[in-house]
């Protein structure tokens, strides 16, 4: 849970007591959000991104009620896997099945997938013959790449790993290597496939996030009466009995 | 790995497969081979595969088998396919194959016509058939193949129409009807029902269908959704239950509309479906869903604190109006400052002079751009000054247009209500809300989205975003023209939102050329493959034309919208007829003109040699500005129409941008839609201050017209008189000869006396009897197939008859009632004909008129002569006579029951509702009629004085026009002032005998005392003023002054 990691990095630093409570953080406080919202709100996030076993489990725990089954939540995890162990092919074929519309309108994602799996060719080739992945390059990128400048660049750079020795990469090239790729290309189809079937793209959390970051921004910049630091509140009892009353 | 398997080697495999998991296998292999890439679908195609996957579909399980308990699978989860028989599996995985073979474009479409693949694909859209995943996948398939038609570039129309046809048929709407109606609330469902409603927006354009989906139900289902969003946004009236549960429509309320199900397309959908009819509008209205879930004002009457505020509203001048129309929903808008009825009184309101000639307007071209089926607004249905209440629809759709976050919603709420206004479903006072709260609104998106365009443009991917913001930028001056159309009031907001300048630019950016018009064809390592085109060389594997870009469909649908944007804002004003040319559009006006356009390029630097109409093609076929297909050809007639309004357009900008020969060229173009709005334009190119007339005569204008006057169609017929008749209107005498003979007076004869359209229904209402009428009468009443037939003609509302009983409330019963008149009023065929006839009678009879206006002596009374000798002077005056007589038509057939009144007089069913009750019927004479007679014989009476006396001999002629002295009609009563004056003109000495006997005879028919009668008592200033001169013309007090006889001048 990406979240959590950040949320924590953010707020791992102070955990000292405030001396005196800022008029902002007495309202705050005030404010009781019902835990029935913030579990929703979990619950939204495991299902938006792809858990389906721990919304099941989130689910019985927290005595929700059981949501309307998004039907593709297993289908997507089982993409997203696939992807991120480097298995494009059957990633691919899996989408295909959930929802054949979806590479077939949106050719940036299905050039994106094509590319990972041109660099999981070329990972594969590494020492020996390479001619598996210029004939997969050739038969399924280049007649992409041909009419779109932006592809162009990206094959190029991808077929750019072919020459140079894999520990003497440039960091753009390297990053094509990184498994930050793999990541970001599952969550982009993830992101695809959520949209055309929920109208959502994401998280209602992550949205939270942004706008609590876009409210302390422009409040900031109108000069409001804010402390110095508004704590996320996530790792302690300071605030009371609800631990992420802030998000 | 898979996709490095030739495509004839997997083909046999699958064909030769052991079993059906095999075979899946196999199919999935080649799915994922072919979506998302052209060039390997180009392959495949050429290898025949279409034919096989349509085979596969063919081996359809019979309809008793375990697949058909489709509303249970409805709930299985898409990703899920495995749960279904293997059978059913395959059939899932060659739908899917077609679907994206669609998607590849118009490039695919000729295959797939040619192996026929709709038909099939259409027997898996029967929800009760087949299971969810099946129904899903070819509404899929059927919605990518409407989309790849909306992308051939030439036969876009064609291709649409063809899908439209297979569609449209009972068996089908059937389906659409039950997907529609699906109680589930899976995802599944939603998005068929999503699909549903996208198909019939797209494919539903033509009356026939949308009668057809109206009296299917297809429209209660669309409503009934649309009331379930109004459950799902909360905005039900919380007091309305008690009395719903008490009139048995509680349990029509629907549920939440369930996540998946997207407002915009359903309101599109209404919105198509509905169009510019008053009956399916009705029908919108009266839905037990919306009745339901919107319940009328009284409610609110009672409830004293909202009555309380109201007043105080009132009183403090932020509020106008009867409280008694106001539901609870208005309180969800805010109070509009009307602050006095004299605001719409100042303006030209469109509900006082509804068929009104206003001066800026050359008279009877008053016609509105849009027209609604029955434009008369004397049925009491909502609106005016009636007890019916306004539908709380209308505030709803106000709020929703307001508290919307998404624009598409809007847009299409818009469109919905614009319907509602046209068909004067609308409080009056309501004109002054859509000022201040929809016109606005929609001026904004246009702003908004005006700009946001032109941001990366791929030439084949458009996203999804940019296709929404395209949609709603293509929709939004088409449904602001709609709505402004007839309301000069509304034009003015428009305009000053600033509109006007905002829809020539779309205009203009819409010519700019288009960098890649056309697909490209994807690059290939090995280039010599593209001769490698398999074994088949059957047409079945050939690709078709790869039609256009969607950027480039877009800049014509653009087209069209700004056009019609601009016909309504120029119907009216000459203010903004001249601020509209001022904005430099006419040379893309005239570009639209063309199928083939071109550069648009101002006058001054086009080379000359485009006179003679020769247009250089793209070498490519493909020009970089498009293809403009019909509707974009109507629409820049409807401009030119509109902007030809005023003469100083004429003269100059219209001249220089030689929009002429164009518009000559079109009149012969094939379509006859195409052909009757050209003739429209003619009318007032032909005009006498319209320097395009001379150029257009020695075109050969005149044998095109007067063909046309011979035509079927009672549209084209009445233009092309209509044109003719500002023809001969002040040209010199050869010209008018040339017309009369080229028309033929036989012909012309025939036009005026005969009703042509009532014959010729009567005729074809015969023709569908005759194999009963040829049995005895009584027989045939009692035989089955009479009665099978008596009852097929019966109406019926189906959202009531579907739902069953419990639905006879009063208030369902009003809404029956009115639906049912409604409906007769549109289908009334004899009544349609009638109003044909009479409108090419009227012309028929102005045409001569205006030959014989000719305002110098003795050229006058040459003409005169002429026409006599041509039409024979009897029997014209025995047809004007006749005019003015009552007509009883086949007075020996069979008297029914007038069709009006009784609702069992047999109301057709369907497109083919025909009203039966034309045997006999009695027609009065038409205060239009009457006027146009009167005015011939007023010009005739302008001639010499062997004419008047000629006049006078009439003597029962003279007597019918007696009986007209108290005609409703200020015209008439006008005219015949006009007649008398003339009459009694005294020319010269030679003449005072003549004039003698003449005051005698008018005398004798008691005409001077009626005239003293209309001086004395008269309503209107104007024709005492007359009926004065007039009568002291006759007593011969005043008639040596300088007058000269009134020839009237008509345009």
């Amino acid at each position: 849970m990406d979240l959590h990691r950040r949320v924590q990095s953010q707020t791992s630093s102070t955990s000292t007591a405030t001396p005196s409570k800022h008029a902002f953080e007495t309202r705050v406080a005030d404010v009781k959000s019902p835990k029935s919202d913030i579990n929703a709100l979990i619950l939204d996030y495991l299902m938006m991104e792809g858990y389906p076993k721990a919304a099941e489990k989130f689910q019985k725990e927290a005595n929700l009620k059981p949501r309307q089954e998004d039907p593709t939540i297993n289908a997507r995890q089982q993409i997203q896997h696939a992807i991120h162990v480097g298995d494009i092919q059957k990633a691919i074929s899996d989408l295909n099945e959930l929802d054949p519309g979806i590479l077939d309108s949106d050719p940036h994602l299905h050039f994106s997938l094509l590319r990972l799996q041109l660099i999981e060719l070329i990972r594969n080739a590494r020492g020996y013959d390479p001619s598996a992945a210029i004939n997969f390059a050739q038969e399924k990128l280049a007649p992409r790449a041909a009419s779109n400048e932006q592809f162009l660049r990206e094959l190029e750079k991808t077929m750019a790993l072919l020459i140079f020795p894999a520990d003497k990469l440039q960091p753009d090239l390297a990053a094509l290597l990184h498994s930050d790729l793999r990541r970001n290309t599952a969550a982009q189809v993830n992101e695809v496939v959520l949209q055309r079937h929920t109208e959502r793209r994401e998280a209602a959390i992550r949205q939270l996030v942004r706008m609590r970051a876009w409210a302390e921004a422009s409040c900031r910049s109108k000069k409001g009466n804010l402390p110095d630091r508004i704590e996320l509140g996530l790792n302690g009892d300071d605030n009371g009995n609800d631990p992420m009353v802030t998000t | 790995m898979a996709h490095s398997q030739s495509p004839p080697a997997l083909l046999w495999q699958i064909q030769n497969a052991r079993n059906h998991a095999e075979q899946i296998e196999f199919l999935r292999q080649l799915k994922d081979g072919v979506i998302g890439d052209v060039r390997a679908k180009e392959k495949w195609v050429n290898h025949g595969i279409l034919q096989f996957l349509v085979h596969l579909l063919q081996q359809k399980p019979t309809a008793q088998s375990p697949s058909g308990l489709g509303s249970k699978e409805a709930y299985a989860p898409i990703s899920q396919t495995t749960d279904l028989p293997d059978d059913d599996r395959v059939r899932l995985l060659a739908l899917q194959l077609i679907a994206s073979f669609a998607k590849g474009g118009p490039l695919f479409l000729t295959p797939l016509n040619a192996v026929e693949a709709v038909p099939v694909i259409l027997t898996y859209i029967c929800p009760h058939k087949n299971p969810a995943q099946l129904v899903l996948t070819s509404l899929r398939a059927l919605s990518d193949m409407t989309e790849a038609a909306s992308l051939s570039s030439r036969t876009s129309i064609e291709d649409t129409a063809a899908l439209a046809k297979a569609l449209f048929v009972p068996r089908y709407i059937e389906s659409l009807c039950a997907i529609l109606d699906a109680e589930s609330a899976s995802g599944i469902v939603q998005e068929q029902k999503c699909l549903v409603a996208n198909l019939i927006s797209r494919l539903c354009k033509e009356p026939r269908y949308q009668d057809m989906l109206a009296d299917a139900g297809v429209l209660d289902a669309l409503a009934t959704l649309l009331a379930s969003f109004v459950v799902a946004r909360g905005e039900v009236l919380p007091f309305t239950l008690d009395t719903l549960e008490r009139e048995g429509l509680a349990a029509v309320i629907p549920q939440p509309a369930p996540r998946g199900l997207s407002l915009a397309l359903i309101l599109e959908a209404i919105s198509v479906l509905i169009a510019d009819s008053r009956f399916r509008t009705g029908l919108l209205l009266c839905s037990p869903a919306i009745m339901a879930v919107l319940t009328s004002s009284e409610i609110g009457e009672r409830n004293s604190q909202i009555y309380r505020t109201w007043e105080l509203l009132k009183k403090s001048g932020l509020i106008h109006g009867r409280l008694v129309d106001r539901s609870a929903l208005d309180y969800l808008l805010p109070a509009v400052p009307v602050t006095t009825q004299r605001f719409f009184l100042s303006q030209h309101h469109p509900l006082f002079p509804s068929t009104g000639r206003s001066l800026e307007t050359p008279p009877k071209h008053g016609r509105a751009t849009t027209r609604f089926t029955t434009e008369d607004r004397e049925w009491p249905v909502g609106g005016g000054d009636t007890e019916e209440p306004e539908s709380p629809l209308i505030p709803w759709l106000i709020h929703l247009m307001r508290s919307g976050t998404n624009d598409h919603e809007k847009v299409m709420a818009a469109s919905v209500l614009a319907s509602l206004f046209k068909g004067g479903f609308m409080d009056p006072e309501r004109e002054f809300s859509l000022s201040v709260l929809v016109v606005p609104v929609l001026c904004r998106l246009l702003k908004y989205y005006e700009k946001e365009r032109g941001k990366s443009l791929d030439a084949i991917f458009v996203d999804s975003e940019t296709a929404t913001a395209w949609v709603i930028l293509e929709r939004t001056p088409a449904v602001l023209a709609r709505l402004i159309a007839d309301s000069v009031f509304l034009q003015q907001v428009t305009r000053d939102s600033g509109a006007l300048k905002l829809a020539c630019k779309l205009l203009k950016d819409s010519y700019e050329p288009t960098a890649i018009p056309s697909p490209p064809r994807p690059w290939t390592p090995n280039p010599e493959e593209r001769q490698d085109t398999g074994d088949d060389k059957f047409w079945t594997c050939q690709l078709g034309p790869p039609g256009q870009v969607p950027l480039c469909a877009h800049k014509i649908r653009m087209r069209e919208s700004s056009l019609k944007l601009i016909t309504s804002l120029a119907t009216f004003k000459e203010e903004f007829r001249k601020e509209i040319v001022e904005q430099d559009i006419l040379p893309s006006v005239a570009e639209s003109l063309s199928e083939t356009p071109q550069k648009p390029t101002p006058p001054k630097e086009k080379p000359k040699t485009e006179e003679n109409g020769t247009v250089s093609m793209h070498p490519a076929g493909h020009s970089p500005y498009g293809h403009n297909p019909t509707s974009v050809l109507i629409a820049a007639c409807h401009a030119v129409r509109t902007l030809a309004r005023s003469v100083s357009n004429l003269r100059t900008v219209l001249d220089d941008n030689c929009v002429a020969m164009p518009i000559f060229k079109l009149l012969k173009h094939v379509d006859i839609d195409v052909k009757i709005a050209a003739c429209s334009v003619i009318c007032n190119l032909l005009t006498e201050s319209s320097p395009m007339r001379d150029p257009l005569i020695k075109a050969g204008v005149i044998g095109v017209l007067c063909l046309y006057a011979r035509s079927d169609n009672a549209g084209l017929r009445l233009n092309a008189l209509w044109a003719l008749k500002h023809l001969v209107h002040m040209t010199d005498r050869d010209t008018k000869k040339k017309c009369l003979e080229e028309l033929g007076p036989g012909w012309l004869i025939q036009l005026i006396c005969d009703d042509t359209e009532d014959e010729a229904l009567h005729a074809q209402i015969m023709g569908e009897r005759r194999p009963l009428t040829d049995a005895d009468e009584d027989e045939v009443m009692d035989t089955d197939d009479g009665y099978a037939e008596a009852t097929d003609d019966v109406w019926q509302w189906q959202a009531i008859h579907r739902k069953g009983p419990g639905f006879d409330s009063t208030r369902m019963r009003v809404a029956d009632g009115m639906l049912r008149a409604l409906r007769e009023r549109e289908f009334d065929e004899v009544r349609k004909a009638r109003e044909a006839d009479l409108a090419i009678q009227e012309q028929g009879l102005d045409f001569i008129r205006n030959l014989i206006a000719i305002p110098q002596q003795p050229a006058q009374a040459e003409m005169i002569d002429y026409i006599f000798s041509e039409l024979g002077q009897d029997r014209l005056f025995d047809i004007l006579a006749s005019k003015l007589r009552v007509k009883i038509l086949r007075p020996f057939a069979r008297r029914q029951p007038s069709s009006s009144g009784t609702p069992d007089g047999g109301a057709g069913s369907g497109a083919s509702g025909r009203n039966v009750s034309i045997d006999s019927r009695v027609l009065y004479p038409q205060s239009k009629i009457i006027v146009a007679v009167i005015y011939f014989l007023t010009h005739i009476a302008a001639g010499v004085p062997r004419h008047r006396q000629l006049v006078i001999a009439q003597e029962e002629l003279l007597k019918l026009l007696a009986g007209h002295f108290n005609n409703k009609d200020v015209d008439v009563r006008r005219s015949l002032c006009h007649l008398l004056k003339n009459l009694v003109w005294c020319d010269g000495t030679e003449d005072r005998r003549g004039r003698d006997l003449r005051v005698f005879e008018l005398e004798k028919l008691g005409f001077l005392q009626k005239l003293e009668g209309l001086e004395r008592n008269d309503a209107e200033l104007d024709v005492r003023e007359r009926a004065k001169e007039a009568a002291s013309s006759i007593k011969g007090e005043a008639c040596e002054g300088p007058q000269v006889p009134h020839g009237r001048v008509d345009y």
